[in-house]
């Protein structure tokens, strides 16, 4: 195979996710004018609805970007957000309906839903349990201490002026893409980004280069439990209460968001803005189906088969690099 | 051959190091002047790793001492080591593959710049550093493969890569480790092409090998381990591959200069 | 080279898109076409029964009838699903809120684009509409069954069951349910008239029929001498039905079940449910698409229609004027 064919098929393999997506907004934009003689796309109003289903896994993948990226892979993210979820409710009612009550529910709850993050942190980090069982066991806690912040609903409800702002319209969409903007700078620029992929490519030779590689660890696993709980922040602030299983159909979708975005659950490669299209493209078939009036468990085999595809482009990839 | 004066740039004297009731290292001295290329042979389990290792900081030695330009040398660790200017290649490289040249050379120690207020990794610099050191070293690696991950570069290629990040620092001591044990043949050669050009700069290199062809390529001096202790050291002009065999194995025992 | 391809495709694509922009889009279902929208809770024999009654009321009134169902009991599932229906725009929405309290201000955005909404089964806030106060008080209507009514028949059922003494418990889905939580209410304040039935601490299965199997199993190890259970939901009975059993205690611990599900019936014969209390899902489709009709034609429709229950054991399960009862898919 010649260098040039080389190039080309290296490139379509790097954008395909952008590829994609536009190729599913194409497609269901001419599908909604045909059947419904109106526009999918150039509605502000569905804009809005996919943004807003993108933002929660978005929120969680975000975090799972890095953890993924160190070959690392984060369960707990699910029920972290649910607890989250609730504590904020928990937190935000004595403050009786006050905005400014939320000075100080949002730290704290952030600062609770740090403890799982800091003991995926212990276990994977510092006592080297592989990722996917030490995030398994904080499945079950943050599942279990989620539901017993609930109480005996398994929601609690919260009315909060300042919730219902940050909850209401394009506000959480617009928090999601600020968060998201600074991650990615983060990864793709800065000297904690650059360690990220070091220790997902060879943690042998990030440890010989004197890189803090246990130090790193907690730190990204920290990460990704701050962003389940902003997740689960925003959930209760769109829905007026904190549930405690809020997040349990989100840990598969920040996964898939990942790598359908490009990354490798090998680690060593992937980006946020790959995640960011990963997750535009699982909202968008998830709302481009009922739009078009397909039934919804078609979106199940649809994302399947991205990911699939998403996994053999990968591997794709890999071959194309390794020839010389 | 050493041309800068009698001082050593590395010196062991009587390192000794047992692990639990094996005595790994004897009372084993040896030294290595600048510009020099300084053969480790030995069967497996003579102790070699053992010694480059106390060499570069991983273990620290029981008994015995290490100089650096003839001053006494305590090696807390491998940054230590490195600080000093000692750096060493293991087998399998310590290359991220995943990232390319440039961020490879830097890893650990990337420059950075100002941009909105942040500190941010200054790539623009690291690619240009990894163009000079592989021109210095002269390596061809075509453009397109320069920005990728260095995954997708050749064994040899991967080995200089190794070697650059080593001289960028300014490495005195390059301590390789089995540097030719992946390769094929013709990288093998360019290696050893490398590794002389390593010698005319003035850096001072310390090779591990089983491969005798390539010790008596490129190789000054060669001491040979047996055991944990020194069996022999030989001058290269003066031996041959039989006599090296035997002292590895143990049919000689004889310290000299020939 | 790549590039220009790629180039040349994404300005293509812009142009058609452009193209497609100057397109006269925007046409809303007219009075002619008018299109009904149903979004119940989940995968569910009920609500497929509800789907059928319909679709039948569809096809009799001439609209058009979309029909979407979320993966699970979820407000996250329920809502993007609910966004997308809005976004076609439908004159009516037939909904069964999966939260009486997270689903007000999602269906709000509905009432606000201006789809009338009716729920079905399930009600958000208090379940009384269009008295002017709170703000769940847009829907025109709730057609539902009388689910207090409901617990307190089968309170009344169960407690004739045992014989009016005993330990009983209830077997629920989760609280903030409109429709499971008004039939344990009722089931518990009939009880409090049968002063020699013990009531225990209602369990939580999350509508998962293994953690109900699993909740009876521990309740009988605390308490041996339960007498009855009443499964509040589908799932809820048929796992406190499979719990019994797998304990041995069949018969010996009569088993109360809301809703009809398919295989009921042998259920019912078998002895290992005693009595199902089967709610009308087909009438609740049904009505619900001829209320939708009348309010898009502008008449005024109740705002609570109830619809009603069977009560299926032993005795008329085999009729098959009772059969028709049991929800199909």
């Amino acid at each position: 195979m010649n260098d040039k064919r080389l190039d080309r098929l290296a490139l379509v393999s790097k954008v395909w996710p952008w590829l994609f997506l536009g190729a599913l907004l194409v497609f269901f934009e001419v599908w909604a004018r045909i059947s419904a003689h109106r526009s999918f796309i150039f509605n502000a109003y569905n804009l809005q609805s996919i943004g807003l289903a993108a933002s929660a896994p978005l929120l969680l993948a975000i975090g799972q970007t890095f953890v993924i990226v160190t070959a690392g892979i984060d369960l707990s993210v699910g029920f972290v957000m649910g607890l989250a979820a609730v504590c904020v409710a928990q937190f935000t009612i004595p403050g009786g309906g006050s905005p400014w009550v939320l000075v100080l529910s949002i730290p704290l709850t952030i600062l609770v839903c740090l403890i799982p993050g800091f003991v995926n942190g212990v276990l994977i980090a510092r006592l080297g349990v592989p990722a996917f069982i030490g995030t398994l066991g904080m499945y079950g806690v943050a599942r279990g201490a989620g539901f017993l912040a609930a109480g005996s609903g398994m929601t609690v409800a919260v009315d909060n002026a300042g919730l219902a702002w940050l909850g209401q319209g394009w506000t959480p969409v617009v928090l999601t893409a600020v968060l998201l903007a600074f991650m990615h700078f983060v990864l793709s620029q800065t000297k904690f980004g650059q360690y990220t992929y070091a220790i997902g490519g060879n943690p042998q030779s990030a440890v010989r280069a004197g890189i803090n590689v246990r130090r790193h660890l907690f730190a990204i696993y920290l990460i990704a439990a701050a962003f389940a709980a902003i997740g689960g922040i925003v959930y209760t602030a769109r829905f007026a209460a904190g549930a405690a299983n809020a997040g349990e159909p989100m840990l598969l979708d920040s996964i898939a968001a990942v790598v359908i975005g490009g990354a490798s659950l090998f680690g060593g490669t992937g980006t946020v803005i790959g995640t960011l299209i990963g997750s535009l493209i699982i909202a968008v078939i998830e709302f481009g189906l009922v739009f078009i009036d397909v039934n919804a468990f078609w979106q199940f085999i649809v994302v399947g088969v991205v990911i699939i595809v998403s996994v053999l482009i990968d591997q794709y990839k890999d071959r194309l690099g390794g020839a010389q | 051959m050493s041309d800068a004066g009698a001082m050593p740039v590395l010196e062991a004297r009587d390192i000794s190091i047992r692990f639990g009731g094996v005595e790994a290292l004897k009372r084993v001295s040896l030294h290595l002047m600048p510009g020099e290329v300084l053969a480790l042979a030995g069967d497996n389990g003579a102790g070699k790793s053992t010694l480059i290792k106390i060499l570069s900081g991983v273990y620290h030695a029981d008994a015995g001492e290490l100089c650096f330009d003839g001053r006494a040398m305590q090696l807390r660790d491998p940054q230590d080591a490195r600080a000093q200017g000692i750096e060493t290649i293991y087998q399998d490289l310590a290359l991220a593959d995943n990232l390319d040249v440039g961020s490879n050379i830097f890893l650990g120690r990337e420059p950075t710049r100002r941009k909105l207020g942040f500190q941010v990794i200054d790539r623009p610099r690291m690619a240009q550093v990894a163009r000079e050191v592989l021109e210095r070293l002269d390596i061809v690696i075509p453009s397109r493969k320069l920005g990728g991950p260095v995954k997708m570069l050749s064994g040899g290629q991967r080995q200089a890569i190794a070697i650059g990040r080593a001289i960028y620092w300014n490495a005195r001591v390059l301590i390789m480790d089995e540097p030719t044990a992946a390769l094929g043949v013709p990288e093998q050669r360019k290696v050893m092409a490398l590794i002389g050009s390593l010698k005319a700069q003035g850096v001072a290199v310390m090779l591990i090998s089983h491969n005798l062809h390539d010790i008596f390529a490129v190789s000054d001096r060669i001491v040979v381990l047996r055991r944990g202790e020194v069996a022999g050291e030989r001058q290269v002009p003066h031996t041959n591959g039989d006599e090296i065999v035997r002292l590895m194995v143990g049919d000689t025992w004889a310290n000299g200069a020939r | 080279m790549l590039r220009i391809v790629l180039g040349r495709l994404m300005a293509l694509s812009t142009i058609a898109l452009a193209a497609l922009g100057a397109l006269p889009g925007v046409a809303h279902a007219d009075a002619a076409h008018p299109v009904v929208a149903l979004l119940p809770g989940v995968t569910d024999p009920f609500y497929f029964t509800m789907y059928h009654g319909a679709e039948r009321a569809a096809k009799e009134e001439h609209v058009q009838l979309l029909f979407q169902v979320p993966k699970a009991w979820n407000t996250t599932e329920q809502v993007p699903i609910l966004k997308a229906l809005i976004a076609k725009h439908p004159d009516v929405l037939l909904v069964s809120p999966v939260d009486k309290q997270q689903m007000i201000a999602p269906l709000k955005e509905a009432a606000d684009a201006g789809i009338k909404v009716i729920t079905v089964d399930t009600f958000i806030g208090d379940g009384h509409y269009q008295t002017g106060k709170g703000d769940a008080d847009f829907p025109l209507s709730y057609i539902a069954s009388d689910n207090l009514e409901g617990g307190r028949v089968a309170a009344r059922a169960l407690a004739k069951a045992i014989g009016d003494k005993g330990t009983v418990y209830c077997e629920d889905n989760k609280p903030g349910i409109s429709s499971t939580d008004a039939r344990v209410q009722g089931f518990m304040d009939e009880m409090k008239k049968h002063p020699n039935i013990k009531v225990l601490e209602t369990q939580y299965n999350e509508d998962d029929a293994n953690r109900a199997a699993a909740h009876v199993a521990a309740v009988l190890a605390r308490n041996p001498d339960l007498a009855g259970v009443f499964g509040a939901n589908t799932f809820s009975g048929s796992g406190a039905a499979q719990g019994v059993k797998t304990a041995g205690k069949q018969g010996k611990v009569k088993v109360v079940v809301f809703d009809a599900v398919p295989g009921i019936d042998e259920k019912i014969s078998s002895g290992l449910v005693d009595i199902a209390i089967a709610q009308r899902p087909y009438d609740m489709g049904y009505y619900a698409v001829k209320a939708a009709v009348d309010a898009i034609h502008g008449k005024k429709i109740p705002a609570y229609r109830s619809t009603g229950f069977v009560v299926l054991d032993k005795s008329n399960i085999d009729m098959p004027e009772m059969k028709v009862y049991i929800y199909s898919n």
